[in-house]
């Protein structure tokens, strides 16, 4: 696959590497480019190093006594490496954390207002409430009630739409489909389409559920062990047998031991 | 059993229990805001009384200036001690924190005792000490100028956590990560909970300074004012305005019944009995947020 150059990439992340508690080496130089406007799925098993990855891009990581050793992100052109978390959302980078952590004691209109920057107007909060709110007639109605007894479906469609409200350039979202239907995995992937074509807004999806993240990115990376070991088009990893043996519909849930084997892979992949 | 008596036992008992409510404020703001149980808020409530006294006795300045300026002062106090202590335990062990806030009180308690030693000092707001009576029943002016400040500032506060600010401090308290995770500040939203409880602080420092004089003993207030807190449901303001009024009531008509039987002393039980069985039969109090079984 043809690399994009890097100035058409919103986000550029190049050989990164994070240690947790400072002696923990979760994930060992990895490389994402994320064209903008484009859809980008991170495959992997589970503690390959996805959320580590967002993490780092996201600034979250500090919070869990992380931190980036080695290697540089750049977004928008700008070096974000060291930057506060909270001056990342700013700049347009929206991390969707896993497991669809709501603020549950509030409504979910309350979710809303809560991620809306303090610079944002009353007037202009309530039209990208009501944007929001047409993406998810679901939250529509049940916008007055808790939100931790809302539906995971819908928790998670608020999470997406909590994120919306910072007015990110990338929304990153940390394995949205776990645990829900796969009706409503179908419907939230395709409004995550719907948004990415009429916005523009670029992606960066983490999934383990290949299948469905396959359908609607264009291209994606698979990590393991905390490296990338295979990058292509969605197409081409559709395509590839090892994917369709352990990610599409194989042997489920199994693990890719042989990192090597798919090193080799990756040379003739792109 | 004398009704005008008994009445008059309840009410004085419903504003001794709002002028807790007072207190009890302060310790709810900081939980609503960072689920921190805030052991300070007794520590708190006496320097904001001794502040008030440094500016209007020590400064000169009239109680009508001394007391705002307090307010800015303890407003400022309350950031700092986010920045300087909270910051590094943020994500840590509720139990640290709470040691943490308990080590506060202490040091606070230690402050002004070498700053302006032990004896009592009176606050004299000039609220005059005639009693007022309501057809037999016998008031007292303080408790009724007391409970009208925590009635005002409990309106003032069910309106700041309607407002968009309010909504990101409530949202800090449900999820730190999740709060990080869309750009809240949340160590400014800690910092400004600890700053409106010490502000709230002054008014109940003032309030209680003028009750039963300024000195180290102020700090005690926490004990009644956990029990309102904890009764209410650490995280709901109605709930300590409720339950301030309850304790009181009980406290003051419970205690001319016990005191006689036990000889005497028999507040101190009604309080501690409050707090253990509420803990016990209902620990998230009368209103405050269950923890929700996820889906
Ligand atoms: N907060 C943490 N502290 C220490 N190690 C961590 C932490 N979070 C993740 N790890 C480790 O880093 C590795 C990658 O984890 P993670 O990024 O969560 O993987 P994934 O999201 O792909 O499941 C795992 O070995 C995991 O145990
Ligand atoms: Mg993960």
């Amino acid at each position: 696959m043809q690399e994009k150059a890097q100035g058409q990439s919103i986000l550029s992340m190049n050989s990164i590497e994070v240690l947790y508690d400072n002696v923990m080496l979760a994930i060992k130089g990895v490389s994402v480019q994320v064209p903008k406007g484009g859809m980008v799925a991170l495959l992997g098993s589970n503690g390959a190093g996805k959320s580590t990855t967002l993490k780092a891009i996201s600034g979250l990581l500090k919070a869990e006594r992380g931190h980036i050793s080695r290697g540089e992100i750049k977004f928008d052109g700008t070096d974000i490496t060291e930057m506060l978390a909270q001056k990342r959302v700013e700049m347009g980078i929206c991390h969707v954390i896993e497991g669809r952590r709501v603020f549950e004691h509030l409504t979910p209109d309350e979710n809303l207002t809560a991620a809306a920057p303090m610079g944002m107007s009353r007037s202009e909060l309530s039209v990208e409430k009501d944007k929001i709110y047409d993406y998810f007639p679901r939250l529509a109605e049940r916008r007055n009630s808790q939100a931790g007894y809302l539906s995971g479906g819908e928790q998670q469609m608020l999470a997406i739409g909590r994120a919306l409200v910072t007015q990110p350039s990338l929304l990153m979202l940390d394995e949205p489909s776990l645990g829900l239907a796969p009706f409503l995995v179908a419907e939230i992937f395709g409004i995550l389409q719907k948004i990415n074509r009429e916005e523009g807004l670029s992606v960066l999806l983490v999934e383990q559920n290949a299948l469905a993240a396959l359908e609607i990115v264009s291209e994606g990376y698979l990590i393991e062990n905390g490296r990338v070991v295979m990058h292509g088009t969605a197409e081409a990893l559709k395509s590839n047998s090892d994917i369709q043996e352990f990610y599409l519909g194989g042997g489920e849930g199994a693990n890719f031991h042989n990192v090597k084997h798919y090193s080799r892979r990756k040379r003739w992949l792109s | 059993m004398d009704w005008v008596f008994l009445s008059e036992l309840a009410i004085n008992g419903a504003l001794t229990g709002l002028l807790y409510s007072l207190f009890a404020i302060g310790l709810v703001l900081v939980y609503k805001a960072s689920s921190v149980p805030n052991l300070a808020q007794g520590g708190l409530t006496m320097v904001g009384a001794y502040v008030v006294l440094a500016l209007a006795r020590d400064l000169g300045m009239p109680l009508w200036l001394a007391i705002p300026l307090a307010a800015v002062v303890m407003f400022g106090l309350g950031f700092g001690i986010e920045r300087v202590a909270l910051r590094r335990l943020a994500g840590r062990p509720v139990v640290m924190i709470l040691m943490l806030t308990l080590g506060l009180d202490i040091f606070l308690r230690g402050t002004t005792l070498a700053i302006w030693g032990g004896t009592s000092r009176s606050m004299e707001l000039g609220v005059s000490y005639e009693p007022l009576f309501l057809g037999d029943i016998f008031i007292s002016r303080i408790h009724l100028v007391g409970a009208g400040v925590a009635l005002a500032l409990f309106v003032a506060f069910m309106v700041f956590f309607r407002t968009r600010t309010g909504i990101k401090l409530r949202a800090i308290a449900d999820d730190y990560m999740a709060s990080w995770s869309v750009g809240i500040s949340v160590e400014r939203g800690v910092g400004l909970s600890w700053a409106l409880a010490s502000v709230v602080a002054v008014a109940a420092g003032v309030i209680w300074g003028e009750i039963q004089g300024v000195d180290q003993a102020l700090s005690l207030l926490l004990l009644k004012g956990l029990t309102v807190a904890v009764l209410g449901g650490l995280d709901s303001i109605l709930g300590a305005i409720v339950a301030g009024i309850i304790l009181g009531v009980i406290e003051n008509v419970g205690a001319e019944f016990l005191d006689p039987l036990v000889g005497g002393g028999s507040r101190e039980l009604i309080v501690a009995a409050v707090l253990i069985l509420t803990v016990m039969i209902r620990p998230h109090g009368l209103f405050g947020r269950h923890d929700i079984e996820r889906v």
